[in-house]
């Protein structure tokens, strides 16, 4: 990516009169870390990068922005929002124009097609984080490790995140404007970890999530960073009635798992963002890529690729396939 | 009180001599470290930098089960809180943690819950001697090797831990095991010592607190508060992990006829946190609920207890999704001063 192509549309962009800010991804504040950035004027963009850290999906920001009451005399503030979209990013675009959770005219995207980006666990694990903020780059099929000065060269299969191995959309399926050549697409491999958990048998598998769900601390951090999961008013924030008790134990954090899963089925665009921020590092991929290849296999649907779709749990076909349901 | 010497090869036996009592360690599940009970077969990590979730649920658990009631009936049962528990290798932030928030749930009443956990355990410090990358204990009134809130501490000497009682209850606890130990002389104080100034100045960040805390209800407008809450998603990470953090709620929850009264971690980074039944909410978004976050920690806590209600130890950073890094916030907040 063309860092100086990247920040001088970012910048034509937030300049704009009818855009509010544009979302994109700045250096963090230390080690791997990137951070989403608002950026309000041209100035702004020059801190704008996209690189293999840029794990974050910024669209979620499109719905969680708070939106506050117009106070008398003022008119509310109709920009755009402008932002940054991955391949997998894109999906999540889309999916919210199906969904009507945003309409086209409210947003402005500029697509970054990506060649994948790094599992940051594996990374902090591999090449231990440092105080001073490091650089990536992609170096033709490795990526390039910037830190302290010091160039690392190393493998795209050791270090690429798992959502992007199974990745099917690397370049924005939804774009205003796309920043450089689409990459070229490559061959998902095999989705090892669900096969894994399909492999075992049922009583392994209940305890294998047992122990996950166990850990669960209900944070929400998997909700509040999931473009998809923007419910004005969440089944999980219920009093009365309760959905879900507030008690933290196995049984109501499988509930809280479960609704949430589902509610994602045919929805969730596959981008990990869950699976990255859980601090409590449940796999919660292997159950949002479970059910979307569910629905792909027995449905041939699939969420977050053509915005004229029909929204899938709102859709129904006679000859839908029904020998799975007891 | 006189410090002892325990071989690392008699560790499970340490361990084992406290069976009769519910013990808390550091284990490690495959993925993460974190603190649970030691059962018959787990083995109990000490090599670990931290847990990501903190012991502070061995005084103030997630969910509390306050009592117990049928609905139709007077019965109503209180669940005892007598078991002994020891928590072993927990770090000197976390600690020193829980002496802050003892001043909460001891301020105007205690605290029923927790004073009683608290009266039943005993905590087994363990020194840090690689501190992590966000640690910054040393510029909130802690230390890599403090002994603040702790029974027991623990110093990691390579073959041997440095043990030592500091108070009564951490005497008991060493008189149990005394067989295992022996006496330490003077080289492993010194070893020990030399040990904690070394992790001292590995530890690289730190945050500028003088003036901070008179200071930040004065920058209350502050363009800092949009610019750093900006990102933020309302989660509850950074007040979950926080060994200090301690809101809570309380609800009533059944299953038929049965019933129960259960108080659990809250967070003031969730909406619904300062939700007013008329659906006014006087922190309406991200940008006052961050403001009231550090506010809390840095100001508010301060003003009431005298103390920084924040222990540097590094989790609300290392685990934020999307960088908010309190470190940052505070030099920040230290420019707009």
């Amino acid at each position: 990516m063309d860092l100086e192509l990247l920040r001088k549309t970012g910048a034509e962009v937030a300049a704009r009169d009818d855009v509010k800010y544009l979302l994109g991804w700045k250096q963090g504040t230390y080690g791997y870390r990137v951070a989403p950035a608002f950026v309000e004027n041209a100035a702004g963009a020059a801190e704008l990068i996209f690189s293999p850290l840029c794990t974050a999906n910024l669209a979620t920001y499109l719905t969680l922005v708070e939106q506050l009451p117009v106070p008398r005399g003022e008119e509310p503030d109709t920009r755009k929002v402008a932002l940054m979209v991955k391949g997998c990013d894109s999906r999540a675009v889309t999916q919210l124009l199906v969904e009507k959770g945003i309409e086209r005219d409210e947003v402005v995207v500029i697509g970054c097609p990506c060649p994948g980006v790094v599992d940051p666990a594996l990374l902090a694990e591999k090449y231990p984080e440092t105080e001073e903020p490091a650089e990536m780059k992609w170096d033709g099929e490795d990526f390039l490790l910037i830190r302290n000065g010091e160039e690392t060269k190393i493998s795209r299969d050791e270090l690429l995140a798992e959502k992007c191995r199974l990745c099917r959309y690397p370049n924005p399926v939804v774009s205003d404007e796309m920043l450089g050549e689409p990459v070229e697409t490559w061959a998902p491999g095999e989705d090892k970890g669900v096969e894994e958990v399909e492999a075992k048998d049922v009583d392994s598998r209940l305890e294998y999530w047992m122990d996950q769900f166990d850990k669960c601390v209900r944070c929400y951090s998997c909700r509040n960073v999931c473009p998809l999961c923007y419910c004005q008013d969440c089944i999980l924030d219920r009093l009365n009635p309760t959905w879900v008790n507030r008690s933290v134990n196995f049984s109501e954090n499988t509930a809280f798992n479960i609704a949430r899963a589902f509610h994602l089925a045919g929805r969730c665009i596959e981008c990990g963002e869950c699976e990255r921020v859980c601090p409590a590092n449940i796999p919660l991929g292997k159950i949002n890529r479970k059910l979307a290849r569910d629905v792909r296999d027995k449905y041939g649907f699939e969420p977050g690729v053509d915005p004229e779709a029909e929204p899938f749990q709102a859709s129904y076909k006679p000859d839908d396939p029904e020998d799975f349901i007891l | 009180m006189s410090a002892m010497l325990l071989n690392k090869e008699k560790w499970p036996e340490f361990v084992g001599k406290l069976t009769g009592k519910n013990v808390w360690a550091p284990q490690s599940d495959g993925t993460e470290m974190r603190f649970a009970p030691v059962g018959e077969n787990e083995k109990v990590v000490l090599d670990y930098n931290n847990t990501r979730v903190p012991p502070k649920g061995a005084l103030f658990p997630q969910t509390e089960t306050m009592f117990k009631f049928e609905i139709g009936s007077d019965k109503v049962e209180e669940p005892p809180l007598d078991q002994e528990v020891v928590v072993l290798g927990l770090r000197p932030c976390d600690a020193r943690a829980m002496t802050i928030v003892d001043k909460l749930f001891k301020w105007d009443i205690d605290d029923p819950y927790f004073v009683k956990r608290q009266e039943k355990t005993t905590l087994v410090g363990l020194a840090c001697n690689e501190p992590g990358l966000n640690c910054f204990c040393t510029s909130v009134g802690g230390g890599p090797a403090a002994t603040e809130g702790l029974d027991v501490i623990m110093a990691d000497l390579g073959e041997n831990y440095f043990v030592e009682a500091l108070t009564d209850k951490g005497k008991a606890l060493l008189d149990e095991t005394r067989d295992l130990l022996e006496d330490a002389d003077d080289d492993a104080q010194k070893q020990k010592e030399k040990l904690s100034g070394e992790a001292e100045d590995k530890i690289k960040r730190s945050v500028e607190t003088e003036g901070v805390p008179e200071g930040l209800p004065g920058l209350w407008d502050d363009p800092l508060w949009p610019r750093v809450s900006a990102s933020c998603l309302g989660c509850g990470t950074c007040t979950y992990l926080c060994p200090t953090c301690h809101c809570f709620d309380i609800q009533d929850e059944t299953e038929g006829i049965d019933a129960r009264r259960c108080r659990m971690w809250d967070s003031c980074m969730f909406s619904e946190y300062t939700l007013h039944t008329s659906g006014h909410n006087p922190r309406p978004t991200r940008k006052e609920r961050t403001r009231n976050r550090i506010n809390h920690k840095y100001s508010y806590y301060v003003d009431k207890f005298d103390v920084i209600a924040c222990v540097g130890c590094g989790r609300c950073t290392n685990l934020c999704p999307v960088n908010i890094d309190i470190i940052e916030i505070l030099r920040q907040v230290k420019e707009a001063l």
